[in-house]
């Protein structure tokens, strides 16, 4: 067994694999940072909100003001960087930090497409991503052609996990059995052409896509993992998130898997993809002196232990985190207790309406709250359907007011919350002060059962 | 080969699935949708700024005679060709949309309590031309002319006395007539070229007119009709303290109910779409099975509503004072309504609630 293990840390391939997906990879954050820019979600995300929500344990995480602008500067030099291959170790260390420091500043814009970035990002700065076609290699005056087997197969088991987590979450009767929530989302998509008023007005074709999705998801990894079906699933990746994308308003995502899928090519795609791209920048090439480059055959870490230790434990969490919701007795995609970074995208369509009652509880008088003096429209509608938003912001409501003099206050909440298209329930117990209330990774006994079951994943 | 037939043979099944109709209408979303644009536009908002347009210049005619002898019968007939304007009033706020939203139209309108410090200062000053700045929208439309016909003065006698003696109240009168008139016959005669475009914009974006209307009505219901008739007033927003001076048509103090209900018709006969396609009806062909009776939920709930407002003191100032609890209660019935509207309509219906541009997972 050790043996064996021994002989796969031995393995080696193209060193082009990596530095195609590092290009990629740098091209494309590169876009979605000027992207998020150009749409003034800069200001209206990080800088105008009076109030972020932050995540638990990252409370400390200071919002920068107008300075955000500074760090997306950063990362997006970080991008440019990396694309290029140029001090390739440090910008993608910083764009990881950096990247990852803009997440943890408001909680209402998680997606699960940013955590991926995030912690594939992380994955990066422990892989030789620069040692084929960077300018890296001009300084280093050495270039590799193979680099070991598992820092390319380490990309590959992140995209399984994703892939294959998303389909495991699928497995559930909402989506399975009552063709939820595509039943809802499908029919207000009438104004695509062509499918929008035949197709997705189907209730056949809302099944179809759901157990599709399930199917989709669950098989894409082994689908592209083997040689003969390797273009087939390609292929699919295509159509799926081209599909998706139309679809839904998801921004850069469909568009990140696709080119990531790309690793799962041999290396003679990837070397051809090099070939391609040094022709392309030729007349940039003729101007430096490349002859003085080394061509080693491969690339081993002097020490590759501590950075196998880093990766195991990396992938043990990223396995282990998804089923953390089990711990929890409440319904997960009512309550989403343990919901976030698990991949569960697209499950469920869920509209909350949430007011907040301010009490004095020494004369028992009381007024509610008006969420949009304090919230963005994005933060409201967010915020009225989470739980930990709910809370974290009953209690920054609490400071508020009591720094305007109001004593002996409570915080109750009056939320009402319609999920997967069944009648609205009252999500939080009323009674409740939220003030009383602390954030925890407990079960929150404060939120309402779910009156109904979702059985499965 | 083998292929191929396989292929052939499930392309014909998809397209004989995807040909059997099993919708229970035979019409498109987009066919539903663009008629239930074109009520709105022929049925609701074009008569009903038609109507408020006949009311007010009915109104125009009564301030006329009253200005040019100001006595307790001119008076009297201003007042209630003021109300019959106001009622009609209640059937328009909902369409703050097109040429009404681009000229702060319904802020010229009803935005109540009437500032009355800004409105003496300008009779006082005989120069009107600071109606124009959004701060004096508040010093008229009806609010305004509400203080000004029965506000200004202790009883009916002094106030005639007051527009005998001082032509700026006549002169200020008018002007906020005039304005009215004009503002109210612009959002009117502009509606003529708007609506091909309104019932064009069928598409499902956060800036299509079938969505933006949607999000109009909810708004509404919510801002204009639950806050500002009862939540204000009776403190919900204020730790109780009430404020009977914010209740609409304060001066008058006898209408205010009248005005709500009237208000409430307008909601109800809005989403039923009065035998035409409407929300009900559209609720009604995408009803999910878990609320079957969605419509009809939400009918019954305003009708709660209705009965409740129904319940209280005419004078909703005296109500307040009296009993301001019983408009607690008034309004929660009123608040369960917009939680079906916001939660449960929005979620079959599907469209942009807001204007928050941001992706999704």
């Amino acid at each position: 067994m050790i043996l064996k293990i021994d002989n796969y840390l031995k393995r080696s391939t193209a060193s082009s694999k990596l530095a195609v997906f590092r290009i990629c990879f740098g091209l494309m954050m590169l876009y979605s940072m000027l992207r998020f820019w150009s749409k003034g979600w800069i200001d209206s995300v990080y800088v105008a909100p009076k109030f972020h929500f932050k995540y638990y344990g990252f409370e400390w995480v200071e919002s920068l003001g107008s300075y955000t602008y500074l760090l997306f500067i950063v990362c997006i030099l970080c991008a440019v960087l990396i694309t290029i291959g140029l001090w390739y170790r440090l910008s993608i260390l910083v764009f990881f930090l950096s990247f990852t420091y803009i997440e943890l500043l408001e909680k209402t814009t998680y997606l699960n497409h940013y955590y991926f970035i995030s912690i594939l990002s992380f994955l990066l700065v422990f892989l030789p991503a620069n040692k084929c076609f960077s300018i890296d290699i001009f300084f280093r005056k050495k270039q590799y052609n193979e680099i070991p087997q598992w820092t390319v197969d380490a990309i590959k088991l992140l995209m399984i996990i994703v892939y294959f987590y998303a389909g495991l979450a699928k497995i559930n009767s909402d989506w399975l059995l009552k063709a939820l929530p595509l039943k809802i989302w499908m029919p207000s998509k009438y104004d695509i052409p062509l499918i929008g008023e035949t197709l997705l007005q189907q209730e056949w074709v809302h099944y179809a896509m759901s157990w599709g999705g399930m199917l989709y998801d669950l098989s894409i990894p082994f689908l592209l993992c083997y040689k003969r079906t390797r273009f087939f699933g390609f292929a699919m990746v295509v159509f799926f998130h081209v599909f998706t994308a139309v679809l839904f308003p998801i921004g850069m995502f469909p568009y990140i898997m696709i080119v990531s899928a790309l690793i799962f090519f041999e290396g003679e795609t990837h070397n051809k993809i090099v070939a391609l791209l040094k022709k392309i920048i030729q007349p940039l090439r003729s101007l430096v002196d490349i002859s003085s480059i080394e061509n080693m055959h491969q690339f081993n870490y002097k020490r590759p232990k501590w950075r196998l230790w880093i990766l195991g434990v990396f992938f043990a969490i990223q396995m282990v985190v998804p089923f953390r919701y089990v711990l929890y007795p409440s319904e997960l995609f009512w309550a989403e207790e343990g919901y976030r970074f698990s991949w569960r995208v697209m499950l469920v369509e869920k509209i909350g309406y949430t007011n907040f009652k301010v009490v004095n509880k020494t004369s028992g008088r009381s007024f509610y709250v008006r969420n949009g003096h304090f919230l963005t429209d994005l933060q409201i509608k967010q915020m009225s359907f989470q739980p930990d938003m709910i809370l974290e912001y009953a209690h920054y409501l609490g400071d508020h007011f009591k720094s305007q003099g109001h004593k002996n206050i409570g915080i109750y909440a009056e939320s009402y919350v319609s999920l997967n298209g069944r009648s609205n329930q009252q999500f939080i117990d009323p009674e409740i002060d939220l003030l009383m209330q602390k954030e925890s990774f407990k079960h929150k006994h404060w939120i309402k059962p779910f009156k109904d079951e979702i059985k499965g994943f | 080969m083998f292929k191929k037939i396989s292929l052939l043979s499930l392309i014909s099944v998809a397209l004989f699935i995807g040909c059997s109709d099993d919708s229970t209408t035979s019409q498109t979303v987009w066919e539903q949708k663009s008629q239930m644009l074109t009520n709105w536009a022929d049925n609701f908002i074009i008569p009903n700024y038609q109507n408020l347009s006949n009311k007010l210049s009915e109104l125009e005619t009564s301030v006329a005679a009253f200005n040019a002898t100001p006595n307790t019968e001119t008076l009297e007939a201003t007042r209630v060709s003021w109300l019959e304007a106001y009622k009609s009033w209640q059937h328009v706020e909902m369409f703050n949309i097109g040429p009404a939203e681009q000229t702060y139209y319904h802020l010229k309108m009803n935005v109540y309590p009437a500032s009355t410090e800004n409105i003496d200062a300008l009779i006082v000053s005989g120069n009107f031309s600071n109606l124009d700045n959004a701060p004096y929208y508040s010093a008229q439309g009806f609010p305004a002319m509400d203080y000004l016909l029965y506000g200004v003065a202790e009883d009916d006698t002094s106030l005639v006395n007051l527009y005998n003696s001082n032509s700026n109240y006549s002169n200020y009168l008018t002007e906020i007539m005039d304005r009215m008139v004009s503002n109210t016959n612009y959002v009117k005669s502009e509606w003529s070229s708007y609506r091909a475009g309104f019932i064009a914009s069928v598409e499902n974006t956060a800036t299509s007119s079938a969505n933006k209307m949607t999000n109009d009505f909810i708004y509404y219901y919510e801002k204009g009709f639950r806050a500002n008739k009862f939540g204000i007033p009776v403190g919900i927003f204020s730790g109780g303290n009430i404020f009977p001076e914010k209740v609409e048509a304060y001066h008058n103090e006898n209408v205010s109910k009248l005005l709500a209900l009237e208000a409430m018709d307008a909601i109800k006969s809005f989403f039923n779409g009065n035998g035409n396609p409407s929300l009900k009806q559209f609720l009604d062909n995408f009803a999910s099975e878990e609320m079957p009776n969605l419509s009809s939920d939400i009918n019954a709930q305003l009708d709660l509503g209705k009965s409740s407002i129904e319940a209280l003191d005419s004078n909703f100032v005296n109500q307040l004072n009296n009993d301001f609890l019983g408009m607690a209660v008034t309004y929660d019935n009123i608040q369960a309504g917009t939680v079906l509207l916001k939660t449960d309509m929005l979620s079959v219906l599907q469209i942009a609630t807001d204007y928050v541009d941001a992706d999704g997972d």
